[in-house]
């Protein structure tokens, strides 16, 4: 039995847990560990196996013996940029893919019915999710329009119009909620023009990271999407796709739940003109605030245990496995609880 | 697996050890496994906890048949398998018979097996005989059988499904 065992863990991501590099730092090898040097303070040894993947907040020198320790022990480096954009990442060499999974996933994004559906599903779920992270029946209305337009969505273009037109909404309920300082005034990236919108853009390409990394573990692959445009900047349809519907439990719920405990602060955020990001101690609040929202549990009725929401993540992968594998209807992630 | 032991090993076209482990495990499992599906195995990686130089094993598998070891002497090969596993299951004797008739095809004169549980210090021993190789071929093309089905066979009843890696796949939705 020691063989396959041994094989697993170089092939896959072990147990490890996320490491978020909210410092400026060098990453070395040393043995079986990764080094951490920070300017101040000596250096932090983890062992690889230790490590699920890394989130990098800040400026990172890495050197190709420690990428290949990464790579060989299927650790995944996300790199976000100042304003909190997912920048890209790292992957390990090996991937799960299995043929069988990825033909009959390019066959179902192939066919459009299929897509569509999906599609529609995704953005349904989405502004749903919305609703409930915002606790209020103030977007009843536009999640009527939103259930009564879908349908009519003839292509992704139209299914990603009739999601702005409800998010704008949303935006704007979410607004009235937050102080000056925090309101988003409708939504802008890169660069993000407030600190509303600065929050946002660093909680979605977290979320986004986190899909990217569960997506890692599955046979599927990352590119081959159903909502977003294959010519998306990022190209990681699916994993743009399965980040939708968990973005308003981390983004907008987070946001207003920050507003309300005055958690952040607006020092948290270094704002210019017509940019805005977020200071060091923000960043290292933000990863604090994640890093807890993703271990938070809730129960699981199928699995009979608590998963936590960074496990949700990877069970909505699954499931477009087995709607790949068996042709089981995937239905987007929606909170039970 | 072991592309040096010059025996069929678990590839994708033919039917190995685990192939039949899985096949008296779970159908399902053995069909999603097939198909190139596998899953994470948590707990088995924290259990083990460390990385192990990929020349420690390769000095350990001498003789090795996929994952069994196989002993020699003048009568005839014995097959052992080690399990970690604290109870005997009919999928580990299974496992032991299909090595020996692989083994058997390859010319060998097998003389039987054993299946060592070191948790609990006790051995199983497995049989080669005319009944033992009908079963063995028996269990070969139900496998075969599985693996070639177009849909995937039915989930086990939940509590059967208990430690399988592939819990989350069956029952996260
Ligand atoms: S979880 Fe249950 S049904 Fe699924 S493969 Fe494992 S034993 Fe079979």
């Amino acid at each position: 039995m020691l063989l396959p065992r041994l094989l697993l863990g170089r092939l896959m991501p072990a147990v490890g847990r996320t490491y978020w590099l909210t410092e400026p730092c060098r990453i070395r090898r040393e043995d079986n560990s990764v080094r951490i040097e920070r300017p101040d303070g000596s250096p932090v040894r983890i062992p690889i196996t230790d490590i699920r993947d890394l989130v990098v907040f800040d400026h990172v020198d890495v050197n190709t013996s420690a990428l290949s320790l990464l790579s060989r022990n299927g650790v995944t480096v996300h790199i976000l940029d100042h304003y909190g954009n997912h920048a890209g990442h790292f992957s390990p060499a090996e991937s799960m893919s299995s043929a069988t999974v990825v033909r009959r996933q390019v066959e179902i994004t192939a066919d459009e019915e299929q897509r569509l559906a999906v599609a529609r599903s995704l953005v349904l779920a989405t502004a749903e999710n919305l609703r409930w992270a915002l606790d209020t029946d103030l977007l009843d209305s536009a999640l009527e329009a939103l259930k009564g337009a879908l349908p009519e969505c003839r292509s992704n273009d139209a299914i990603m119009g009739q999601e702005g037109n409800f998010r704008r909404t949303a935006w704007a309920v979410l607004d009235s909620r937050l102080p000056p300082w925090l309101r988003m005034n409708g939504r802008t990236r890169r660069p993000p023009t407030n600190a509303g919108n600065a929050f946002v853009s660093y909680l979605n390409a977290l979320v986004y990271a986190r899909v990217l990394t569960a997506l890692r573990s599955t046979p599927l692959h990352p590119a081959i999407g159903f909502l977003h445009a294959d010519t998306d900047r990022r190209r990681n349809t699916l994993a743009l796709d399965l980040a939708e519907p968990f973005k308003p439990l981390f983004a907008e719920r987070l946001l207003r739940r920050a507003a309300s405990q005055k958690h952040l602060k607006e020092s948290d955020f270094e704002t210019d003109v017509g940019r805005a990001s977020l200071s060091k101690d923000g960043r290292k609040k933000i990863a604090a605030l994640v890093r807890e929202e993703l271990a938070t549990t809730v129960h699981h009725r199928g699995l009979k245990r608590k998963v936590s929401y960074e496990e949700l993540m990877h069970l909505e992968a699954l499931k477009v496995v087995r709607f790949c594998l068996e042709g089981t209807p995937y239905k987007p992630f929606r909170p039970w609880w | 697996m072991s592309p040096d032991s010059g025996l069929p090993a678990d590839d994708e076209s033919a039917v190995g050890g685990v192939h039949i482990k899985y096949l008296v495990h779970c159908p399902r499992q053995l069909w999603l496994y097939a198909r190139g599906y596998r899953p994470e195995q948590r707990s088995d990686l924290v259990a083990f906890g460390e990385v192990v130089d990929d020349t420690t094993f390769t000095r350990r598998r001498d003789v090795d048949l996929g994952e069994a070891k196989i002993d020699w002497v003048t009568t005839g090969a014995v097959v052992h398998e080690t399990k970690s596993s604290r109870a005997p299951a009919p999928g580990h004797t299974a496992q032991v018979r299909h090595y020996c008739l692989l083994l058997e095809r390859r010319g060998v004169n097998v003389r039987g097996g054993v299946v060592h549980y070191p948790l609990i210090r006790r051995t199983t021993d497995v049989a080669w005989d005319d009944d033992a190789r009908a079963e063995a071929e028996d269990t070969e093309a139900q496998a075969q059988a599985v693996i070639a089905a177009s849909t995937a066979p039915d989930r086990l009843l939940r509590g059967k499904c208990r430690g399988c890696s592939y819990l989350d796949y069956c029952w996260g939705d």
